[in-house]
């Protein structure tokens, strides 16, 4: 009752010219939860996180956001407010300085006269400078975003989230190119704000180890079909081996 | 059948290289090198104006004359430079097809503007020129807007191609913050790009000034046309005179545009 399910995931189909990226998938997330997606390479996480965030649209099945269908979310300006998402470090947007690229996080609620203002003179500052703080940037407001390091720009990116505060986060990958102290500094980040901010965590991560660590429940994709679907502690060393073993070493 | 097209996918663009290597060979056998390209007398007045290059006409009169086609020749670059810019940066963002929403949309909106800019930078800014002084006269505004709209749907097509190769996850991700087609360009597509079009600018601004030179020898006023005076009474002398303020006045706007660029890169 208190977890009602805010994304439910119904036999979602898609393929890339004859390549089967996902099939018949289905699995339904509740409020709150920390769901980690892993699977080998071309397993469909990336696929799978596109459709959440409609960016691609699946060939078939249907996806329930908040109980109605994700079409009902076609105004993109709304569906922010719903979903947000965050990648690899290419999604800032590196000649702006940092405080522009958090406050893009406001553009859903901004008119065109106010976004362009604001390039100016920074609108409701205080709360992209209140973001930064808490990712631990209160110093690198006026900086410009490319010359701060990769994990710095992926905290840039969590402080944007933060602005835009979405009920569910997307990650795709969110630690990829940075080092491990960096990766699991991040991911902690990640964790804690989605804990603090009551929202919903979906991310695809490619690290066991993190995924076990920092988050609730692990879905495992493998070849576009549901492996697995457990809680974090529940998962036994040998489903991993399976997942992640070449199709040759099987025979 | 297949495979032979395959193949031809493969090799398409080595096979227009050679194709246009062979055109370009087979076009310098058709000039024909050994009569009229050099005429024999013309060697002594080549002579004579190389060596007024080392003895310029320093004199006050010439030196004020200079001085004031030069600013001429400048303010013809900078108004035809500041209305091509307007002009291309409109056309430009239109011909990238970045506001547009629909896939519909985007191929009509680049179809119209990218044909616009080519009909623009097609005809050359002296046959505009031409055409402007022969309508409304020697007056100040041919030359501006002969400028302008060759200049124009240069920097304009610049602008579109460089709107088109800015890279995706950025605006990919402004978009899922909810931003508007509009929003992305401004807090995307143009801070992208701000750096190489201004530095393009300035370059082009250079080339303007070499033009807006070259324009008034039909009749505008500005260095060409003080160029022209000199050459027609064979004052080599005055000829180097002006064609040395051209350089200084080129050289200026390289100076000025290698520390804006320093400055924008900070
Ligand atoms: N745009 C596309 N066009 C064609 N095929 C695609 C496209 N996107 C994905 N695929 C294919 O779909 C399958 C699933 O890809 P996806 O990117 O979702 O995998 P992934 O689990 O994210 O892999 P990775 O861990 O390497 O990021 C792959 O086989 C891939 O080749
Ligand atoms: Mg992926």
């Amino acid at each position: 009752m208190s977890n009602p399910e805010i994304l439910d995931i119904n036999q979602i189909s898609k393929h890339f010219e004859r390549k089967v990226a996902l099939s018949s998938l289905s699995f339904s997330v509740k409020k709150g939860e920390r769901v980690a997606l892993i699977g080998p390479s071309g397993a469909g996480k990336t696929t799978l996180l596109n459709i959440l965030a409609s960016v691609i649209e699946p060939d078939e099945g249907q996806v329930f956001l908040d109980g109605e269908p994700m079409q009902e979310y076609a105004d993109r300006k709304k569906f922010a407010k719903k979903i947000g998402i965050i990648r690899q470090q290419f999604d800032l947007v590196g000649q702006l300085p940092v405080i522009h690229n958090v406050l893009a996080g406001k553009l859903a609620d901004w008119g065109f006269a106010k976004s362009i203002l604001s390039l100016l003179i920074p609108q409701e500052k205080e709360a992209a400078i209140r973001s930064l703080e808490r990712v631990g940037l209160p110093d690198k407001v006026y900086e410009r975003t490319a010359n701060l390091s990769g994990g710095e720009q992926q905290r840039v990116a969590l402080a944007r989230l933060l602005v835009q505060s979405p009920q569910i986060v997307l990650a795709d990958e969110p630690v990829a190119s940075l080092d491990p102290a960096r990766a699991e500094d991040v991911l902690f980040m990640l964790t804690k704000l989605a804990a603090e901010e009551n929202q919903t965590l979906i991310a695809s991560l490619h690290s066991i180890d993190y995924a076990r660590k920092y988050f609730d429940r692990l879905i495992a994709l493998k070849d576009g079909v549901l492996f697995f679907d457990l809680e974090a502690d529940k998962v036994t060393d040998e489903q991993l081996k399976e997942l992640y073993q070449l199709k040759e070493l099987v025979r | 059948m297949n495979k032979l097209s395959l193949a031809y996918e493969l090799h398409k663009r080595k096979l227009l290289t050679l194709l246009l290597t062979g055109v370009f060979i087979w076009s310098l056998f058709a000039v024909q090198w050994s009569t009229g390209l050099i005429h024999g007398s013309g060697l002594a007045t080549a002579g004579q104006i190389f060596g007024a290059m080392f003895q310029p006409d320093v004199s006050a009169d010439i030196l004020i004359i200079a001085l004031e086609s030069s600013w001429i020749t400048l303010a013809y670059a900078a108004a035809g430079m500041s209305l091509a810019i307007i002009l291309a940066f409109f056309l430009g963002i239109w011909a990238s097809g970045v506001l547009a929403s629909g896939a519909k949309s985007r191929y009509f909106m680049k179809g119209t503007f990218r044909s616009v800019l080519g009909f623009m930078r097609a005809i050359h800014e002296l046959v505009w020129a031409w055409l402007f002084v022969a309508s409304f006269g020697l007056s100040p505004y041919a030359a501006v807007f002969a400028l302008a709209i060759p200049y124009g749907g240069i920097l304009g097509r610049i602008f579109a191609d460089m709107l088109n190769d800015v890279p995706k996850e950025p605006i990919q991700a402004l978009e899922s913050a909810g931003a508007s087609r509009i929003q992305c360009l401004i807090y995307g597509y143009l801070p992208n790009v701000r750096a190489n079009i201004l530095s393009y600018v300035m370059y082009r601004f250079e080339c303007a000034v070499r033009s807006s030179a070259i324009m008034s020898f039909v009749g505008l006023g500005g260095l060409g046309y003080q160029i022209q005076l000199s050459l027609d009474d064979l004052q080599y002398n005055e000829v180097w005179t002006f064609l040395f303020f051209l350089i200084g006045v080129v050289v200026l706007i390289d100076l000025w545009s290698s520390q804006l660029r320093r400055r924008l890169a900070l």
